[in-house]
């Protein structure tokens, strides 16, 4: 029980030098724990915090969008010089938008669920009783946390954080001692800091995420046997392993251009008529090791979504789910894809003309397994009995929103149509919607369902549906009618420098109101969460021979309720079940499921 | 003060919600003795239909509100084409859009287990999926290869009007450099060198080159109706974008790369305007100018990479005239060389013979 835990840990915080030959003080349980479970809370609650910053960082940057024309007073009294006036000067603003997106893609929806969701379902629906390497798995997060301290640490220096957008390109940021350039400042360098950091931290966790599935599952728990979050966040660390290198790559060599003038990416550069001393790069290279991760980390993002929303799917229509091969191998042919579409962000960077023709074909390519998967999800409501609760309601809403950013996607796959939209608010209403929305979307129908897991608790209900009613109505409010903003150029500060885009100020108010809505409506979640570690309607299950009380809150298959409530250090108290059965086994012979754990009646036939 | 007051208000509305949310949960596992969702999936069921209706209603509401106001239709021969491969792939997945989005929320609603007695054990169909993976594979398929055909032809190299007009954009932060070849069609080459490169000739123009005489720099870019234009790009300093939303043109201009892209404009903007203003929402009064819409309508050429702090300044009006107009406004251009005369170190000898140079260098610009 949490709220034994929590007696207990202040007994030790009091006791700690008497009772340091105890197995587990303080320090090794709450802090650098190796325990997957509290590696995982620790991940989610750091990316709560950052989805938090993160959020906030956006509501700042839509009053300046919403009301270009107004002042804020109170902006001047927290932001002191970055809002002179009231009013977000435009270093502050880039400055905004550049860190709204490296928190949001990288530290809350890669960090954060990834990291929250492997460590906590890996070890305990494949049954082993933690990571392959649990020292690798804490320096993972602690590496993430380093990352989150310096990232955070950039935004209280003198010339603020960085501001040349999250895509990080260079010239802008690859040179240092240029008084015209704008995020090209100390900001910067503590974001390549930061980023390299979270590289390591994500490689660590990703080897151990893959290691673990491969070799630590249980007797009978064959690869077809495994739940769908488990191929989905098993391909995820592999994208992860092979493409992030080259970020960092691309991170390490841009460091070198900025601190020893070396020329990797800059040529023939010439500020105020004088030609500085680079020669011989290229920035399109950047672009190229920038995307080579970049594209592929947007499936980095969905894909742990994708698995979870069709574990929680399948759970809560009290059916299987449909097409459990197709769904795998779908998820493996985006895995394929993923890496010989990225320059479809490059159709217009002065990229050769034949190779954008070679990346339209690969990136519409990729819309065919994204269909597969929402006729399955759609297929699996289909005649389902389903329950309705907030984690079953974010499942549909994520099916919802995929829909609606997959579906534009295809636009901007073609290159011909991509000349027009590149870089316009098209582009930021798609990205959104896909891979921003439907990924939080995935995270909270996780964090509803597995919270009792987590926690020995429920959740709020109520405040659970009012949550996701808010996020459903506001995130659509904001990014639909965007749409229609096509051709305005993203990353402006203001449009009244010109007649063609200023002609959608009430549009953008009305963006923002919902943007601060939503904002607000995450911290109904926010609340939530911390109120219901402590307070939450308790789980209340069985207690069975050995003294532990067993549950499964919402009648799952899979093993992970097989443990007991409490969460044990190894996971089982005696020894891991076996498994003998498929992951979906409800609704079949006669029975509403079937755990995965229990054997085979004689005669019985297994599924497929 | 006020703002300090809505703060406390909100977090008030947020203890509220907290204690009422807790205290349903709380009632309903004291009245019931356990927590049930049935009634709960009932009253989500409906709230789900009911916003199906309201994003659908949403939708159409904001096409009629919001469409008149986007940017207007193309003004270049291939906007035309990658405008009507838009709206031909808007429709595909309007249609796609609508039918799942019905099927997701409506299963929602239809099969939440207040309707149900039991779930119906169907974990696979491989006909279906079959189905679902062929036929987005042949509208993709389709899409694919429209899409390809356009973009293939705009950059097209063999297929170049030898009459275009070559004008050439090159980017500083927060700036453009507009430079028109003069009356030889022709324009002069640069050298990026510290030699050329200097605070007066940012561009490194080697006056050597008698092409170079008669180039002169613009504040507005004129273009010919009907006439293809071959815009060469460049950057100076970092990375910009040369962006023609009217034109459907949008071509990134990169520090020691050439670019170029290659148009035909096909509406004056006076074309434009008049077209314009047959338009309902062109022809309301704008509050700023006082006069309907349309006739202040320009066309403007704005940066669409981001290049530093005034990104969003970078905008130059593009004018597009008649062949006739455009010969009348070269001639009341001053050519660079006569301002920069005095500066140019060892002016050449073979500055009069500049008439000859000129069929040499024809072969530059088609390079």
């Amino acid at each position: 029980m949490q709220t034994a835990h929590t007696v207990e840990h202040g007994h030790e915080v009091i006791h700690g030098h008497e009772e340091h030959h105890h197995e587990e003080t303080f320090l090794t349980k709450y802090i650098f724990s190796q325990d997957h479970k509290m590696i995982s809370k620790q991940f989610l609650i750091t990316g709560i915090f950052w989805g938090v910053v993160g959020g906030l960082l956006s509501v700042l940057f839509r009053l300046q969008l919403g009301w270009p024309n107004e002042t804020f007073p109170f902006l001047e009294t927290f932001l002191g010089k970055w809002a002179e006036g009231g009013k977000i000067s435009n270093e502050f603003y880039y400055a905004l938008v550049t860190m709204h997106g490296t928190i949001l893609v990288f530290f809350v929806l890669t960090g954060g669920l990834s990291g929250t969701f492997a460590n906590l379902l890996i070890p305990y629906q494949i049954g082993a009783r933690d990571m392959a390497s649990p020292f690798m798995n804490m320096l993972s997060y602690w590496f993430f946390l380093s990352a989150s301290v310096v990232m955070l640490f950039s935004f209280f220096i003198q010339t603020g954080p960085a501001s040349g957008g999250w895509t990080a390109y260079p010239p802008l940021n690859g040179m240092r001692n240029t008084s015209v350039n704008l995020g090209s400042g100390l900001g910067f360098d503590l974001w390549i800091l930061g980023m390299t950091l979270f590289i390591v931290s994500s490689l660590l966790g990703g080897l151990n995420y893959v290691a673990t599935v491969l070799n630590m599952r249980t007797k009978g728990m064959s690869m077809m046997k495994m739940p769908l979050t488990m191929w989905a966040l098993m391909f995820t660390a592999v994208i992860g392993i092979l493409s992030f290198p080259a970020l960092l790559a691309g991170c390490v060599l841009l460091e070198f251009d900025r601190l020893l003038d070396t020329s990797f990416y800059l040529n023939n550069i010439i500020i105020n008529g004088q030609l500085l001393g680079y020669k011989g790069g290229s920035p399109i290279l950047f672009q190229h090791l920038f995307w080579f991760l970049g594209h592929p980390e947007v499936y980095i993002i969905i894909i742990p979504a994708m698995g979870i929303v069709s574990e929680v799917l399948a759970v809560h229509s009290r059916k299987p789910i449909f097409g459990y091969k197709a769904m795998v191998l779908s998820i493996l042919a985006i895995l394929i894809l993923s890496f010989i579409v990225w320059a479809h962000h490059m159709f217009v960077t002065g990229l050769n003309p034949n190779l954008g023709a070679v990346f339209t074909l690969f990136t519409l390519l990729i819309a065919i397994p994204s269909a597969i998967k929402v006729f399955n999800w759609i297929g699996t409501l289909w005649k389902g009995k389903i329950r309705l609760s907030a984690a079953g309601l974010f499942g549909i809403g994520f099916v919802s929103m995929f829909i609606t950013g997959g579906l534009t996607g295809i636009i901007l796959g073609n290159s011909a149509l991509d000349i027009q939209l590149h870089d316009t608010m098209f582009v930021v209403a798609h990205f959104h919607i896909v891979m921003g929305v439907a990924a939080f979307f995935g995270m909270f129908a996780g964090v509803y369902h597995w919270f009792p897991r987590l926690y020995g608790r429920f959740m709020n209900e109520t405040l659970g549906q009012i949550h996701f009613y808010v996020t459903l109505v506001g995130a659509y409010a904001i990014f639909f009618p965007m749409h229609f903003m096509t051709g305005l150029p993203r990353r402006y500060y203001t449009y009244a420098n010109f007649e063609t885009f200023n002609n959608f100020n009430h549009l953008a108010a009305f963006i923002s109101i919902a943007a601060i809505v939503v904002f607000l409506g995450q911290l109904i979640f926010v609340v939530n969460f911390f109120y219901s570690i402590f307070k939450g309607r308790k789980v209340v299950g069985e207690k069975a021979a050995d003294g532990y009380e067993y549950a499964n809150p919402w009648g799952a298959t899979s093993m992970e309720w097989t443990a007991p409530v409490e969460r044990l250090h190894g996971n089982w108290p005696g020894d891991i079940p076996e498994i003998h059965r498929w992951p979906y086994d409800y609704a079949t012979k006669g029975r509403e499921f079937i755990p995965q754990t229990e054997p085979l009646k004689p005669g019985e036939v297994e599924h497929e | 003060m006020v703002a300090f007051l809505s703060f406390v208000v909100i977090v008030l509305l947020f203890a509220v919600l907290v204690l009422v949310a807790r205290a349903n949960e709380l009632s309903q596992v004291l009245n019931t003795g356990k927590f049930e969702f049935r009634g709960q999936s009932r009253l989500n069921g409906y709230l789900l239909l009911g916003f199906l209706v309201l994003m659908f209603a949403g939708s159409a509401y904001a096409f009629k509100e919001l469409a008149p106001v986007m940017i207007p239709k193309a003004a270049s021969l291939h906007g035309v084409k990658t405008d009507q491969l838009f709206n031909i792939t808007m429709m595909i997945i309007g249609v796609a859009f609508v039918l799942t989005q019905v099927a997701v929320f409506y299963f929602a609603y239809r099969y939440n287990e207040s309707r149900v007695d039991s779930a119906y054990f169907y974990p696979h169909n491989n006909t279906l999926e079959v189905v679902w993976t062929v036929i987005p594979a042949v509208v993709l398929t389709g899409l694919i290869a429209m899409g390809m055909y356009e973009w293939m032809k705009i950059f097209n190299v063999e297929a170049r009007d030898k009459n275009m007009l070559v004008v050439e954009a090159t980017a500083k932060q927060f700036n453009w450099i507009v430079r028109y070849p003069g009356k030889d069609g022709k324009l002069g080459k640069r050298v990026i060198d510290t030699a050329h490169v200097t605070p007066t000739n940012e561009l490194g123009i080697n006056w050597e080159d008698a092409n170079s005489h008669d180039d002169f720099m613009a504040d507005k870019i004129y273009l010919v109706k009907d006439r293809p234009v071959l815009m060469k790009l460049g950057a100076q300093d970092v990375l910009h974008s040369f962006y023609l939303p009217h034109f459907r043109v949008k071509m990134d201009c990169v520090p020691g790369l050439p670019t170029e892209f290659y148009f035909t404009p096909t509406m004056t903007t006076k074309d434009m305007q008049e077209y314009l203003s047959t338009q309902p929402w062109w022809q309301t009064i704008n509050p700023e100018t006082g006069e309907p819409r349309w006739k202040t309508f320009k066309y403007e050429l704005a940066c669409a990479e981001l290049c530093g702090k005034s990104h969003y300044g970078m905008q130059r009006e593009v004018v597009v005239v008649t062949q006739k107009e455009y010969d009348e406004w070269l001639n009341t251009q001053t050519a660079i060389y006569e301002s920069m005369k005095p500066k140019v170190e060892e002016p050449k000898a073979e500055v009069t013979e500049e008439k000859t140079e000129i069929k040499v260098e024809a072969m530059v610009i088609n390079k």
